[in-house]
């Protein structure tokens, strides 16, 4: 959740559940009509760099991706990745803290960066005339951050702020903690902000070492895209992110998650008067055959308005004021999840009517009209996010961190060949699992 | 991600109450405004009927989007109907003479886009996107909605319980139910006052036949603006537009409310409500979009506000860890606007935050602000503004808004020569005469 203004676009909402639910969703690729193909290079010291000519705008957006996240968190690091992110816009040896704000915004740019289970990332986006010094500022952050003891004093503060207001938003409260609920006793289960505890007994000396073993450059990439000339920008790439000396060690798997056993449920008080229901199934990771699927399937239950659930139970039987549902593909699992909002009274009826609308997909199937419907949006999604440097840039720098740039550029193309009869199968292999089930119920309040 | 959310905690929950709060953010160097408006600049065209259409021919993406911009808003509500322009606006979209919700709905995911409406206090917008291929189409649509609506009424029922429901939800985020009581005490009886989805107590109320009435008086082809961008040809949708909206009803329904100038309360009013952090907002009235220190105040919330680099984050987030939200908003409007300062913390740290965001915005009157400060300032509204209007939905929405709160839909240019005008002696002078006695909300919970 980062926009300062109205209209997400599709970075804020690739941001915002980047944080909030800890991964994105699906989103296709292949390359623009108008656009040169991505240039992919791997420097000798493993760091990759893709390049990307853009020149819609005069604006380039400068991503550095790291692969490290919540999820290769020792116990007593729970939340460093994400108190790292901060960290890094807290000076530098050079840099005083701040400076990369004051610089970019003076600039007229934006900045800004997110930490889910599977990758943390930082982005400027600035005119195009300031993207060497941009590279460079990037460079320094990556690998020469303070981790001044004061700083890390104050920002633990900021830190638990960001935690207080995650709690007074409900949806993003539910979204969380599903993943806690679904994914018990597995990395993905634990929250991307970290626990308190682990918090506040962090060091200069633990951070770091946080900083120190991550921050490598086997683990990162360098996504640039704009209206910049592939050769000047893989020059200052090299002179710059080249140096950095290869750490020789790459990212450890994680496992893949299953299924629970039998079906898991949390009831939480909360102070609204609206009550909540999130249902989450283990789904595929990201590299499995089946996402496209998956991805289809999620979409027709409730990726729009004319969809399943949200013509069953919003719009005939009127029982919810919300509902949706959606696809998480992380790089070892994912979830399909379908949220609601709606009066406390009615859980049961909700909860039963969520469960006939797979059901009715699982015994007969979806139509040829919204097979085709759901692939029209996916195509709709990937061309509108061409529209920005910053739309293109994540895409291609989240795939790199977990996927391929080629499986990433011809998802598209997979997802046109997705078969009704495959989003069928998909609805019975992944939805007849036990389920997580989180309830927000209101309290009994004192006014 | 460490960001302040207020930016999108504002936008996400005040949306329809606070459509433009954030627009205008900023715009950026003159060279980078002018090129993002892309390649050529948008044409304006009066219709016979008095409807205007604005076209931007833009191929960056083969995508379209379409605003539908109706002059009429929650200003011109009263006690009695408030929020009856939403709660239309909501019903639009659920049927035609010839088209049922569900086939607006398939209709629209089939043009691979989206369709939304929407009311604001100054305006009401019916906003719609396809990829390029489809445009004839989502124009079609578009017009069928704004001409031919049914106003069914069990959609009628569905839509009440929906804003009814908004209602009650606004009032359990923290953020917004102490931002809806900030604006009520600014502007006391004067509509601004009012969220845009009205009261619960009216809209229980409105039954179709007044909705259908202020459909009729209102929906008139000279408060329509239709404005598109994308990768279409102008001649071609002029000529289009032509033929959809030649039956839009002539006339603008009659002259505009004559309101009371608000009398800001400039007191302090404490809601008790259980939240993890407390809310600290404090607001003053500030010039209308069209006033000659418009630009002033702009380049003021930057400077107090805006973005990381602002003095609310440097000081109060950066250097006491106080905050992980605080900003500062000018929205825009055409009568009588706001300005607000606003921070998010822990209970316990509420009365220094208050006291943090007054020291910062007592400093702007005081003192002068150094010409770096200035330049950082209007750097960050103009990049903002140009950062913003890149997309063809926000450059369609620009064009449209800015033409709708009567500024004319080219105002960007003279915006950012407004921006780049200002001087620190007529900032000193803008934060003297606007902010003098703040009117200032707390919401947190009940001190034991």
């Amino acid at each position: 959740m980062t926009a300062p203004r109205l209209g997400p676009s599709a970075i804020w909402l690739l941001l915002m559940i980047a944080l909030l639910t800890g991964c994105a969703t699906t989103r296709s690729e292949t390359p623009p009509r108008t656009l040169p193909p991505p240039v992919r290079e791997v420097l000798p010291n493993g760091l990759r760099l893709i390049i990307q000519e853009h020149r819609a705008s005069p604006f380039v957006a400068l991503q550095l991706w790291i692969a490290v996240g919540g999820r290769d968190e020792r116990p007593e690091e729970r939340g460093f990745a994400h108190f790292a992110e901060h960290m890094l816009f807290k000076g530098t040896e050079t840099l005083g803290p701040g400076f990369v704000d004051q610089e970019v915004e003076a600039y007229g740019g934006r900045t800004n960066a997110a930490t889910s289970n599977d990758y943390t990332f930082y982005y400027l986006l600035l005119p195009v005339a300031r993207a060497s010094r941009g590279i460079e500022v990037l460079a320094d952050v990556a690998v020469n951050s303070k981790f001044d003891p004061e700083e890390i004093a104050r920002e633990r503060e900021v830190v638990f702020e960001e935690m207080r207001l995650g709690e007074d938003n409900p949806r993003a409260s539910l979204g969380r903690r599903l993943y806690g609920v679904l994914f018990q006793g597995h990395p993905y289960g634990r929250p991307v902000l970290g626990d308190p505890a682990a918090l506040r007994g962090a060091t200069r000396e633990t951070l770091r070492g946080f900083y120190k073993r991550h921050y490598i450059p086997e683990k990162m990439t360098v996504v640039v895209v704009g209206a910049v000339d592939p050769d000047s920008v893989r020059a200052i790439a090299r002179r710059t992110f080249g140096t950095f000396p290869a750490a020789g060690q790459a990212r450890a798997a994680a496992p893949v998650p299953s299924p629970p056993a039998a079906p898991l449920a949390e009831v939480v008080a909360r102070p609204e008067r609206q009550a909540s229901l999130g249902l989450a199934w283990v789904a595929p990771r990201l590299a499995s055959a089946d996402t496209p699927a998956v991805d289809v399937l999620a979409h027709i239950l409730g990726g729009s308005r004319s969809s399943r659930l949200n013509q069953a139970l919003r719009e005939k039987a009127r029982i919810v004021s919300s509902i949706s549902a959606g696809y998480s593909a992380l790089e070892w699992g994912g979830a399909v999840m379908v949220t609601a909002q709606f009066e406390p009274a009615l859980q049961e009826q909700v909860e039963a009517g969520i469960l006939a609308q797979v059901r009715r997909i699982q015994d007969t199937g979806v139509a040829p009209d919204e097979l085709e419907r759901a692939i029209t949006a996916s195509e709709a999604e990937l061309v509108f996010s061409r529209e920005t440097v910053e739309g293109l840039a994540v895409a291609y720098g989240r795939a790199e961190t977990v996927w391929t740039l080629e499986n990433e550029r011809q998802y598209l193309d997979r997802l046109r060949t997705v078969t009704r009869e495959q989003v069928q199968e998909a609805a019975r292999r992944y939805l007849s699992a036990p389920y997580a089930r989180l309830a927000f119920q209101p309290k009994a309040r004192p006014q | 991600m460490r960001r302040s959310v207020a930016g999108s905690a504002i936008a996400t929950l005040l949306a329809g109450a606070l459509l433009a709060v954030v627009s205008l953010a900023g715009g950026g160097r003159a060279a980078a405004v002018e090129a993002a408006s892309g390649p050529s600049p948008a044409v304006k065209t009066r219709l016979p009927n008095r409807l205007t259409v604005i076209v931007q021919e833009n191929p960056i993406a083969p995508v379209v989007a379409a605003s539908l911009f109706v002059r009429v808003g929650s200003r011109w509500e009263t006690d009695e109907n408030a929020g009856i322009t939403n709660l239309l606006q909501l019903l639009l979209v659920k049927g035609t003479t010839t088209r049922s919700a569900l086939e607006i709905a398939e209709a629209t995911e089939r043009l691979g886009g989206s369709l939304s409406a929407s009311a604001d206090p100054d305006f009401s917008e019916l906003r719609g996107t396809a990829l390029s291929r489809n445009w004839t189409a989502l124009l079609e649509l578009m017009a069928d909605i704004a001409l031919r609506p049914s106003l069914p009424a069990d959609e009628l029922e569905g839509e009440r319980r929906v804003t009814l429901t908004s209602l009650r939800t606004r009032q359990d985020q923290p953020f917004s139910a102490a931002f809806d009581t900030l604006a009520a005490r600014l502007f006391g009886g004067h509509p601004y006052g009012r969220p845009v989805l009205g009261r619960a107590e009216s809209v229980e109320r409105l039954d179709r036949a007044p909705l259908l009435a202020h459909y009729q008086r209102y929906y008139r082809a000279g408060r329509m603006v239709l404005s598109v961008s994308g990768d279409v040809s102008g001649p071609a949708v002029l000529a289009a537009a032509r033929r959809l909206f030649a039956e839009a009803p002539t006339g603008d329904g009659g002259s505009d409310p004559v309101l009371p100038r608000p009398t800001a309360g400039a007191d302090r009013t404490r809601v008790a409500r259980a939240s993890a952090q407390a809310q600290v907002l404090m607001g003053f009235l500030a010039p209308p979009i069209h006033h000659p220190d418009y630009a002033a105040m702009k380049v003021l919330s930057a400077a107090l506000g805006g973005g990381m680099s602002g003095r609310l984050f440097t000081e109060l987030r950066d250097k006491q860890g106080l905050a992980y939200s605080t900003s500062a908003q000018n929205p825009s409007r055409v009568d009588t606007s706001f300005f607000f300062a606003q921070l998010g913390t822990a209970p316990a740290n509420a009365t220094k935050a208050e006291e943090g965001l007054a020291q910062q915005i007592e400093r702007l009157r005081r003192e002068r602000l150094s010409a770096g400060a200035l330049e950082r300032a209007r750097m960050y509204l103009l990049g903002q503004f140009a950062l913003d209007r890149r997309t063809n939905a926000r450059l369609a929405w620009y064009h449209g808004w800015f033409e709708v709160m009567g500024v004319g839909h080219d105002f960007a240019e003279r915006y950012a020569r407004a921006v780049r005008a200002v001087t620190v002696e007529e900032l000193h002078r803008a934060a003297n005469t606007y902010l003098g006695r703040p009117t200032t909300v707390t919401l947190g919970p009940p001190t034991p």
